[in-house]
């Protein structure tokens, strides 16, 4: 198809002949691109923290000194959300102590006997039911004190929920600023080659030759815009993890190329099409005011 | 390409009549002049047949095709088969000589190698072969003129429309630029031409037809620039 290799020549061309403008909205689309990239990995990392944290989700609950074991279990046992419960008596507290600090903790047995409680795990099933079982389980006549590390996590998916709300709106704010960016670059050079046009229609150009070198321009420099950012956004959270993977090495960060790869072809999707259609409105609009007879 | 008006009337907003109450019909291969002083409506006319104007009232046909009712695609198509000189020729300064031949061809979807075959042909044809690499405004008006006929004819047009080819040159350019246009007609294209040139519609007779404001107030065969005869 000869046509198509002209419109592929114009399109070039128009990229060249506005060189400065387009290097600025492949800037553009570029720091677009980025920030949505960027936002949906922070997103999937604080899902991927908030469910490991959800896995080994247990409270600890501490029983006063002269308890009765067997009621507190079932007491416990009784409560909506609990799945499991575990005794862990003195001794395997003691245990755990020693695997922790060593043998520093033979001082706890200075006392000649082993002060540490006795207490019960509970596992919940969601990280929203942690909050609700704890303050239930303060009712509980035989339990000192309840410690549990889902704090965090319940924290945390307060904050998942916001930042995936906030960042489904800034994706549609950042998706459309791009549009207007393209769609200006493309309007400005249908307007470049207004006469050109019309000479064009008039010596029997179709709306599709005449379109298709700004579809392709638009589609050129939103690909690209969105290429780079993939690169620079691989490039960059790759360099972060590894980073942060050494300061916070309990956090289990996303490494999957895998999803990266999945991540960098969406943007790049993502940019095609929002460049496709901005590109077409900026032509056809142009064209239907340009082929109104008088 | 044979044209027929029938009771085309075209008034500009708010109130200019630049056409009124035209029936003509010119047949496949005529050669027709369009005379008429400045503001008659010469150019109106012609812009119906391209589809630039389109007529308050009536009907307008050209080459089979209802105007009025043609569609974008076809409309680009029935372009393809016609030509046009254009009063101010209209030719692209950002493109050379070479290039406002070929990028009608391009638009036809013919190859590089068919497109300079035929735009070489052309541009020796109307003589300015030499300046083919010259952009318009480096060229001379009759320069400008000859690359405007070119434009116009690389096509084979079946239909030539050439609104005044031969203004601002002297006689003999324009001479040699009616040789070009007959010839093209001898060779079957039709051929609607506006001109104020008096030498040339008494030299090289044909049918002629003056339009005063906006009215077709004569048509004779073989007819002459001014009028001569009865009232
Ligand atoms: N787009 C337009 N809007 C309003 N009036 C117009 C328009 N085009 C032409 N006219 C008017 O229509 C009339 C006919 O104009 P036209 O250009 O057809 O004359 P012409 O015969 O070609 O003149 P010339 O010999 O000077 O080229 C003129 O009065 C002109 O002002
Ligand atoms: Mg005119």
């Amino acid at each position: 198809m000869a046509a198509v290799r002209y419109a592929c020549r114009d399109g070039w061309r128009l990229i060249v002949r506005h060189w400065g403008m387009s290097l600025l909205t492949i800037f553009t689309a570029m720091s677009v691109f980025f920030i949505i990239g960027a936002s949906t990995l922070f997103v999937l990392n604080v899902r991927n923290i908030v469910s490991s944290l959800e896995n080994q989700m247990t409270i600890q609950a501490y029983l006063k000194p002269k308890a009765d074991v067997k009621a507190a279990e079932k007491a416990i046992k009784a409560l909506p959300y609990v799945k499991e419960t575990k005794l862990i008596t003195k001794d395997m507290a003691l245990e755990r102590l020693r695997s922790r600090i060593g043998e520093q903790a033979k001082a706890v047995m200075l006392l000649g006997e082993n002060p540490l409680p006795e207490s019960i795990e509970i596992k919940v099933r969601k990280a929203s039911d942690v909050a609700e079982t704890a303050r239930l389980l303060v009712a509980v006549p035989e339990i000192e004190d309840i410690v549990y590390a889902g704090r965090v996590a319940e924290k945390l998916t307060k904050v998942s929920g916001f930042v995936e709300k906030f960042s489904i709106v800034m994706l549609l704010v950042a998706i459309a600023a791009s549009g207007v960016v393209l769609f200006n670059t493309i309007r400005i050079s249908v307007y470049s080659r207004e006469e050109e046009i019309g000479v064009m229609m008039m010596v029997g150009a179709t709306s599709t030759y005449v379109t298709l070198p700004f579809v392709i321009q638009g589609f050129i420099l939103g690909l690209t815009g969105a290429f780079f950012a993939s690169l620079l956004l691989g490039g960059t959270y790759y360099a972060a993890v590894t980073r942060l993977k050494d300061m916070l090495p309990f956090i289990p960060f996303i490494e999957s190329t895998k999803l990266t790869g999945k991540l960098a072809f969406m943007l790049i999707c993502c940019g095609a099409t929002v460049s496709l259609i901005s590109s077409l409105m900026a032509v056809e609009k142009f064209i239907r005011k340009a082929s109104k007879p008088l | 390409m044979e044209i027929k008006f029938s009771g085309v009337t075209k008034i500009f907003q708010p109130d200019i009549i630049a056409l009124e109450d035209i029936y003509m019909q010119v047949e496949k291969g005529e050669f027709v002049y369009l005379v008429g002083e400045t503001g008659s409506g010469k150019t109106t006319l012609m812009r119906c047949i391209t589809r630039e104007v389109i007529p308050t009232r009536g009907q307008i046909s050209v080459g089979g095709n209802l105007l009025r009712k043609i569609n974008r695609f076809d409309l680009a198509l029935f372009r393809r088969d016609i030509g046009v000189v254009f009063q101010s020729f209209l030719l692209l300064p950002n493109l050379t000589a070479f290039e406002n031949v070929a990028f009608v061809l391009e638009i036809m979807g013919l190859t590089p190698r068919e497109i300079t075959e035929r735009a070489s042909e052309v541009l020796k044809l109307v003589g300015i072969w030499r300046r083919r690499n010259l952009y318009p405004p480096q060229l001379s008006g009759g320069e400008q003129q000859r690359l405007a006929i070119a434009r116009a004819i690389v096509n084979s047009p079946s239909l030539l429309i050439a609104d005044e080819p031969t203004g601002n040159l002297d006689t003999h350019t324009a001479d040699e630029i009616m040789q070009l246009i007959l010839g093209i007609n001898a060779a079957g294209t039709t051929v609607m031409m506006a001109t104020h040139n008096q030498y040339l519609v008494d030299t090289y007779r044909h049918r002629v037809i003056e339009i005063h404001r906006g009215r077709i107030v004569r048509d004779e065969e073989q007819g002459r620039y001014e009028h001569h005869g009865s009232c």
